[in-house]
């Protein structure tokens, strides 16, 4: 048996493989020290093979026991091993026994969707915790598992949750296809996970949706629709979603229904504000000054007086620096970033208008699209606005506010357009998880 | 689901005054305009009645589907041909002069092909999806533009500017004129709405209930009335009859006080964008599910994953025709136009209804050439 794993694995400095005599018997055994729990190993084999070594219990122990594995074909030896189980070979036979080193025994602070009042416990890096994390909240016994084992590079294992009596079952047929199909290669997070069971390199709104809560996936189940974990991520991964899904806060929940909705609203006006502000001042601007009242378009005409270049340049410039700071401010380590945040502010601050390369009134648009950008609680979701933005500035600077108000249209057209596997991803009023149609894109 | 069928009794309300009906009224105001809004309300109100309780009887049918039924094929394919011109020119009328509309007062500088363009392209996209898309487009977009519009309307209703008197006079003395034809035609228009389901019906679930239905008189004639007598009341019994656009004309007649924009017409005329790209969305589309119905192979489809290839070559000849339209015509030629097609759409819509009530009369025989296979929709989770 050593030999065999031997032949497949080299010999790195980071794996045990020994013979242990006890003077009766003899037991190879292999495993690598640095993902086994050596307490485990200690406590279920060492000891009954050296202290207290009895042949008949030891081979019974071997039998009977959950924790041993017995008949593993010979090509999968190598995979357990590298997933941190302990091979022995005793007596001629080999066993499997897991004793994987959990590095998680507690759940996660929430990092990313933050909530003042809801659970503040998220999902981990471990499956099994994280399947504990949803079966306590989600405690039905209709809620189903489904373990699969891709054969990539990464061999993370990856679980697909619904509810039996609720699920849709062509959508779940879907699903279950593209998990057996994934692609060959490292498999590093859910992110990654999410895009290739979505199957569209270039779309431009989220199909899926990313979350770290399990609170937020145990009501995705209750309506009736998929969920999938992965080992090694911290994030589940939500299917289908509608586009209204990106704009829920956990904690609309859990705060006033009054309180919610406006905040809900002020999260679509935001939306809207930071698609379309850039895009709707140049076309006033440099199209149609006489749209606003002329008290108005006399102050952006004032205060552009100094700026020597069409409006689209200076928009382009603003939000060139606007995309810098965050993004900077985004990757650099944290002593680092507010540094990136004072330098910034004062660029995008009085001197840049001062200098005469940017109107006052620009400075404003660009916080208020910055800003707003913020507001939509899911970060996927509100990176594709900020793409989005672009292509509107790019409409309004050939075709004005005509342009603007076609290019509204056409989103619109897009997004109804849009099926998240076979079920409508912007139709109102269906709150609840319909049956999808027979075909699924 | 019922929901949608309203959806488009409402939006045809609103979109007469981009057809030009106000116009065709108010040019013969003096002479049986308004005695043909009773006949009109009558006519619209009892045409919207027969078309929705007929479908009502072929659950998840459109309306070719219908005529093979009981047609043999070459007659069903004429009458889908009837009907797919007089789809399209609508779509096609209604692009040119809500671009021309546009370019005059947003930018009489630029090129009225630009305007043209953009908003042919977006239709051409728009209207070659798939039906069930094209359901949830306009629905949001009538969501979204019809508060404001009918904010709009009313606050023109209740301005001081608005002369009553002007308003009563014409009605007056238009009362006792004899009706026109051509004005009973132009004001039911406002009542086809009706019209939509002949293909929107194959997204309708079978135990679909018309309920609701005195809703149609109400709104048509609101509409009606609103659409004809406030540019009388803001311009006067004389001035009306020099705007072509009269619409766009009265609307810049008000003013909001309050806000970043004060000139109501812009406000106005980006939300008829929408309404007009929904009008060219549905018109088209519909045109090109009849054209494709002609063909053999063809098996209706609600909700197809990608959109066939067919779909956009279609919609790309209707977008060309456009512009050759465009090239070729002007205002002008464009009322004319806009009045012919108002006509023959009376004249084809009336035939329709007869057949339907033929067809309806055929089905209690059983005089059927093929068999009644009521297809149930295909479901996108929106027929609940």
């Amino acid at each position: 048996m050593l030999e065999k794993v031997k032949d497949i694995l080299g010999t790195p400095s980071d794996f045990t493989a020994e013979t242990m005599d006890n003077g009766y018997a003899k037991m190879q055994i292999c495993f690598f020290p640095g993902m086994c729990d050596m307490d485990q190993l200690k406590d279920a084999i060492v000891v009954p093979f050296s202290y207290r070594f009895d042949p008949d219990e030891f081979r019974r122990m071997l039998h009977t026991s959950i924790g041993f594995m017995k008949d593993v074909p010979e090509d999968q030896w190598v995979d357990f091993l590298l997933k941190g189980y302990i091979i022995l070979e005793y007596e001629g036979e080999v066993f499997v026994f897991r004793a994987i080193r959990r590095m998680q025994t507690q759940p996660d602070q929430t990092q990313v969707e933050a909530s003042l009042q809801g659970p503040q416990s998220a999902f981990t890096e471990n499956l099994d915790l994280n399947l504990t994390l949803v079966r306590n909240l989600y405690n039905v016994p209709e809620l189903t598992v489904e373990n699969f084992e891709p054969q990539n590079q990464s061999k993370s294992k990856i679980a697909l949750l619904y509810d039996r009596t609720k699920r849709n079952e062509t959508t779940l047929e879907e699903v279950r296809k593209r998990l057996r199909n994934l692609d060959e290669g490292l498999l590093l997070s859910a992110g990654q996970l999410a895009k290739q069971i979505s199957q569209a390199k270039y779309r431009l709104f989220p199909i899926t949706q990313i979350t770290e809560r399990p609170d937020r996936l145990s009501i995705h189940l209750n309506k009736g629709k998929l969920a999938v974990l992965m080992d090694g991520s911290r994030f589940a991964i939500l299917l289908p979603v509608h586009f209204f899904d990106f704009m829920y806060a956990m904690d609309d929940h859990y705060e006033p229904s009054w309180m919610s909705r406006f905040l809900i609203g002020l999260r679509y006006v935001s939306m809207m504000l930071t698609l379309l502000l850039p895009a709707l001042y140049i076309s006033i601007v440099s199209y149609n000054p006489e749209v606003f009242r002329v008290q108005l378009a006399f102050t952006i005409d004032g205060s552009r007086a100094a700026v020597p270049y069409p409006s689209f340049i200076e928009v382009l410039l603003m939000l060139f620096m606007i995309e810098a700071l965050i993004e900077a401010s985004l990757r650099l380590p944290r002593s680092v970033g507010s540094t990136a945040a004072t330098v910034g502010g004062l660029i995008l601050g009085q001197a840049a208008q001062q200098a005469g390369l940017v109107s006052s009134i620009m400075i404003i648009v660009t916080s208020v699209v910055a800003i707003s950008n913020f507001v939509i609680p899911n970060s996927t979701f509100s990176y594709f606005i900020r793409i989005l933005k672009y292509a509107f500035v790019l409409v309004a600077v050939f075709a004005g506010l005509v342009g603007v108000v076609v290019g509204i249209f056409m989103l619109v057209v897009y997004l109804c357009n849009m099926r998240s596997f076979g079920e409508p991803y912007f139709a109102l009023f269906q709150s609840k998880a319909g049956k999808a149609s027979d075909n699924i894109k | 689901m019922i929901r949608y069928y309203y959806y488009h009794i409402f939006y045809v309300g609103m979109m007469n005054i981009m057809v030009l009906v106000p116009y065709v009224l108010i040019s013969h105001r003096f002479d049986g305009a308004v005695s043909s809004f009773p006949l009109a309300i009558a006519c619209g109100t009892l045409y919207s009645y027969v078309t929705s309780a007929v479908f009502q009887r072929f659950p998840g049918l459109g309306l070719p589907e219908i005529y093979k039924l009981f047609l043999p094929v070459w007659l069903a394919n004429c009458l889908n041909m009837v009907g797919v011109v007089v789809w399209c020119t609508a779509g096609i009328i209604v692009l040119f002069s809500y671009s021309n509309t546009v370019g005059i007062f947003f930018d009489p500088e630029a090129s009225s092909y630009l305007n043209l363009a953009i908003m042919a392209a977006a239709s051409l996209w728009a209207a070659s999806r798939t039906s069930r898309s094209v359901q949830f487009t306009h629905e949001v977009l009538l969501i979204v533009s019809t508060p404001i519009i009918l904010w709009i309307l009313f606050k023109a209703l209740f301005s001081h500017w608005l002369d009553w008197d002007a308003i009563r006079l014409v009605a007056d003395a238009g009362i006792r004129k004899p009706p026109s034809m051509v004005c009973l035609f132009a004001a039911s228009f406002v009542f086809s709405g009706h019209m939509n389901i002949t293909l929107f019906n194959r997204l309708n679930p079978s135990d679909l209930k018309f309920r609701f239905r005195w809703i149609i008189p109400i709104v048509g004639t609101f509409f009606l009335l609103v659409s004809f007598f406030v540019p009388i009341g803001f311009h006067g019994t004389q001035a009306v009859g020099n705007y072509l656009y009269v619409w766009s004309v009265t609307t810049d007649s008000l003013m909001m006080k309050y806000g970043f924009i004060q000139r109501v017409l812009y406000l106005f005329l980006l939300l008829y964008t929408f309404l007009s790209l929904v009008f060219v969305m549905n018109t088209w589309h519909t045109g090109m599910e009849f054209f494709k119905a002609c063909f053999k192979k063809y098996k209706p489809q609600t909700d197809e994953v990608n959109v066939p290839a067919i779909n956009w070559w279609i919609c790309g000849v209707l977008a060309g025709l456009t512009f050759v339209y465009a090239y070729f015509t002007n205002d002008i030629f464009n009322r004319v136009a806009a009045e012919l097609w108002l006509v023959t759409r009376f004249i084809i819509e009336s035939i329709l209804v007869m057949l339907l009530i033929v067809f309806v009369v055929m089905k209690k025989k059983g005089y059927m050439k093929r068999i009644d296979e009521s297809r149930s929709p295909q479901s996108g989770g929106a027929n609940r």
